[in-house]
């Protein structure tokens, strides 16, 4: 069996441009959190090479006019299922549940450039995404991986940078699932010692079924620093995840966390990340009592690195609206910039992406008016240098009814 | 992390009995309003307001700068510039935006209420793929936590509908964004019921499972079809001179004939643009009128047909792919069918979901960038139609809201900035001239009997 160890797959577009690129008076929000500035960003090849004002350049440089639009490295989902489900409610359309795995289940090999969920995504200012198996019963779901949203058959992309997991309300009982956690990553920690052979006989193994795959994922997060998503919204499961944190020294990232206000001060001080829906104040269940619109300004306040998801399958750009509502209730313009940006890609290892830095690659997003405004929209998606073709099946769709030839839609093409 | 999908599809009838003339000997005037369920709402206490200076979204299309609005005895009464008025509490409104109260004709707050567990859920009677009979309003509960957030956003009144599950889901309900303790405290006086019914995937799935009818799509068809007959019969026969004569009263039948007699509104969830085609024919096949699509992702392929036919559409911006039928999303949707028949087609931004709810001006700001990117030219004032006077127009009470006009109810938000900005927020919400909102007063925020003391005994669920 294959380790899980991480792998970066660097197979770039084919005809990456050769001569380079200047994009010229943009408001730059660099997504390091920093205040944004007018300047000029030049690209060459597939990555960022100066960023300035006035930067010099030859003859051969495409120079394109910004006028102090905004500019943002283009957005990083943390959460996602691009590639993995087309259609949520059709079973056979989705490749994002394993009848055999479980905390070894990887989708990287089930990922498909051409759903077209990607270029919408895409031509909202998407350039990558970690998509994630589905929640199951067990603990552990298994593992997400990273993909660059150009669409390409050389897909490229990071395989298995992440673990997901849940501890909440079930039909079983949580202090259950907490045993079970830790018992799990008791397991993890002796696949550093003994081979998975020999720990493929315990009875925990044997009890759930486990295979090869699985106790080498669960190693990967005790003893490799492997990123752990685990949701989790009521505050005394919080401190629960940081006590797990703390004994198997876990590489954490909350998800959900609708109460961390309550416990704000332990989240703080075990130096932990969160990725948080900032439109959901609706408690959904009875651990998210204390929901509220003004979790993403709390855990500002805090100094806590934030990342967003939203709950809306199949557009993940509409974090943008979602960190827009935090900002709206006191959130910082700039961590929600770096929100969907810098602080996923430190988050999950990805090297080179989600700023605007020299030396990284060229995924940069140039926005028609503010991007926190959901209104607003791409003009430019650059990925790896490549500008990006914004058409997307929806705006074919778009074109084709507001097309006022008179004759059956299907020859309007 | 399993992405959900939005809460599938529901589907209402909105039956509305109120105001029926049928003769008490017809045996039908128990199905009215008049007698039971009753809407017994009284606006809280308000006083005579004067907003001075504000800038107005009348809800119509119109933009005020620097207008006046006077609010007396819970209606608009003046509005123009320069109003004076003694012995009225003045609010400079200077820099502010004021609309109308935003309406969504299309919620299940209160039948799937928060949290959202078993013993909440009361949206689907998925009994049987016909349940006319059944009302939303009887299912609703008032301490539904979500009603608070979305007047928070500025919803002065909401459309509770049945889910989708069945071909006839039941009968919808109007209701003011007013915290009380009976369903009937809460029913917009005078609005009609409605009746939901259901295209498409979610009952042929449904009972398909089962193994019954529907399992497809012409199922669902010859369901309809099954049930106007026995709809039209019953209307006949209750139409007998000799009471002898008549059929025994039925629930469902009485929807049906409600929709028959033009007093109940059908809103009908279809996402294809054939299956709401189809939905057309059936109408005229049994002579009754579709107030409303519902969802509609595919309306856009249709638009001149809605327009021609009055019908309206009630769309999300940007939702799609949790379905098949919902695969063909254009954000230009809503856009689409508002400028269908030289601007004559009736778009709606609807919900169907809680945290959407409070963000209809975010959704419909979403939309509008969307039409005018595909080539249209249409206003933001033009657009709060779509959440204000168009719902309102689909739940039967656009002469009572959703508009600023002289007489109407002061059903309205003042805004903290641009209403289309993601930036502003609802800075007071008022509902019949009295405040229910205050973004700067903890004391005019409504904390419902299950956010009280549920996370520490001094600790209330919203802060």
């Amino acid at each position: 069996m294959k380790k899980l160890t991480l792998i970066f797959i660097s197979i770039f577009a084919i005809g990456s441009s050769a001569d380079s690129i200047l994009l010229k008076g943009g408001m730059l929000h660099k997504g390091t959190g920093e205040a944004a500035s007018l300047q000029d960003i030049l690209i060459t090849g597939d990555v960022i090479s100066r960023v300035g004002r006035n930067l010099s350049i030859d003859a051969n440089t495409k120079v394109i006019e910004l006028n102090g639009l905004p500019v943002t490295p283009g957005l990083l989902s943390p959460m996602s299922n691009l590639g993995i489900t087309e259609i949520n409610a059709l079973d056979v359309t989705r490749d994002d549940e394993s009848f055999l795995l479980k905390a070894g289940f990887s989708i990287f090999n089930a990922f498909n450039p051409h759903s077209i969920g990607i270029p919408w995504n895409r031509s909202n200012g998407l350039t990558g995404a970690i998509s994630s198996p589905s929640s199951s019963d067990f603990p552990f779901f298994g593992l997400g991986s990273f993909f660059v949203l150009d669409g390409s058959l050389d897909v490229i992309g990071t395989k298995d940078v992440v673990m997901f997991g849940r501890i909440g309300s079930s039909y079983g009982s949580r202090a259950e699932t907490l045993e079970l956690m830790e018992s799990l990553l008791e397991l993890g920690k002796k696949s550093g010692i003994s081979p998975v052979e020999d720990l493929l006989d315990s009875a925990l193994a044997e009890q759930f079924n486990l295979q090869a795959q699985d106790i080498e994922a669960l190693g990967q997060l005790t003893n490799n620093d492997l990123p752990f998503v685990l949701e989790t919204n009521r505050a005394i499961d919080i401190l629960q995840a940081l006590k797990l944190k703390k004994k198997f020294n876990l590489n954490l990232i909350l998800a959900s966390v609708e109460e961390a206000p309550m416990v704000i001060d332990q989240i703080k001080a075990s130096n932990t990340p969160v990725i948080i829906d900032p439109m959901d104040n609706i408690p959904n269940s009875f651990d998210e009592l204390g929901s509220s619109l003004e979790l993403g300004k709390i855990l500002d306040d805090a100094g806590i690195r934030i990342m967003f998801s939203t709950q809306r399958s199949h557009n993940y750009h509409l974090m943008r609206q979602g960190s827009g509502n935090a900002v709206a209730y006191g959130m910082s313009y700039e961590t929600a910039i770096r929100g969907m940006t810098k602080t996923v890609a430190e988050s999950f290892n990805l090297k080179n992406r989600g700023s605007i830095e020299e030396g990284h690659y060229a995924d940069i997003v140039v926005w028609d008016a503010d991007p926190l405004e959901p209104s607003s929209f791409p003009s430019y998606v650059m990925i790896n240098g490549e500008m990006q073709d914004l058409a997307s099946r929806s705006s074919k769709l778009t074109e084709r009814y507001t097309n006022t030839e008179d004759k059956p839609s299907s020859y309007k093409h | 992390m399993k992405h959900f999908a939005p809460l599938l599809i529901f589907i209402f009838f909105i039956a509305s009995c109120t105001d029926t003339n049928m003769p008490d000997e017809a045996g039908l005037k128990n199905t009215d309003q008049s007698i039971a369920f009753k809407s017994t709402y009284k606006p809280m206490a308000s006083e005579s307001v004067l907003f001075k200076n504000a800038n107005f979204y009348d809800g119509l299309g119109g933009e005020f700068l620097n207008y006046d609005l006077l609010v007396s005895d819970g209606k608009i009464s003046e509005f123009r510039q320069g109003i004076v008025a003694e012995g009225v509490k003045i609010i400079d409104a200077s820099d502010k935006w004021m609309s109308p109260g935003i309406i969504d004709i299309h919620s299940h707050m209160g039948v799937y209420s928060a949290p959202g567990v078993s013993t909440s859920s009361d949206g689907n009677e998925a009994t049987s793929p016909v349940t006319a009979e059944v009302w939303a309003e009887h299912s609703v509960w008032t301490q539904d936590p979500q009603f608070a957030l979305a007047l928070k956003g500025g919803v002065t009144a909401f459309h509770v509908l049945p889910g989708s599950a069945n071909l006839f889901g039941g009968r919808g309900t109007t209701f003011k964004n007013v915290s009380q303790n009976t369903i009937q405290a809460m029913k917009f006086p005078g609005a009609p019921h409605s009746l939901k019914m259901a295209c498409g995937e979610n009952p042929k799935r449904v009972y398909g499972r089962k193994g019954q009818s529907p399992a497809t799509r012409m199922g669902n068809m010859a369901g309809y079809r099954a049930a106007w007959i026995n709809g039209a019969e019953y209307q006949k026969g209750m139409n007998e001179d000799d009471k002898n004569d008549r059929p025994t009263r039925d629930l469902a039948m009485d929807t049906l004939k409600g929709v028959l007699d033009g007093e109940i509104l059908i809103q009908n969830h279809c996402y294809r643009a054939e299956e709401m085609a189809m939905m057309v024919e059936l109408s005229k096949e049994f002579n009754y009128k579709i107030t409303a699509f519902h969802h509609a992702v595919e309306a856009y392929k249709i638009a001149d047909l809605l327009a021609d036919e009055g019908i309206c559409a009630a769309m999300w911006a940007d939702w799609w792919g949790f379905k098949h039928e919902a695969y063909d999303m254009v954000q230009a949707n809503i856009a689409i069918i508002d400028q269908a028949r030289n601007g004559t087609g009736c778009a709606i931004v609807h919900s169907d979901d809680a945290v959407g709810i409070q963000h209809l001006n975010q959704e419909a700001s979403k939309a509008l960038a969307a039409g005018n990117r595909a080539g249209f030219t249409i206003s933001k004032a033009h657009a709060m139609r779509w959440i204000t006077s168009n719902p309102a127009k689909a739940a039967g009470v656009l002469d009572q809201t959703g508009s600023i006009e002289i007489g109407k109810d002061a059903d309205l938000v003042v805004w903290t900035g641009d209403p289309f900005s993601v930036y502003s927020r609802a800075e007071q919400v008022f509902v019949d001239g009295a405040l229910a909102f205050d973004l700067n007063d903890p004391k005019v925020q409504p904390i419902t009997d299950f956010d009280l003391g549920i996370i520490q005994p001094q600790t209330n669920r919203v802060q």
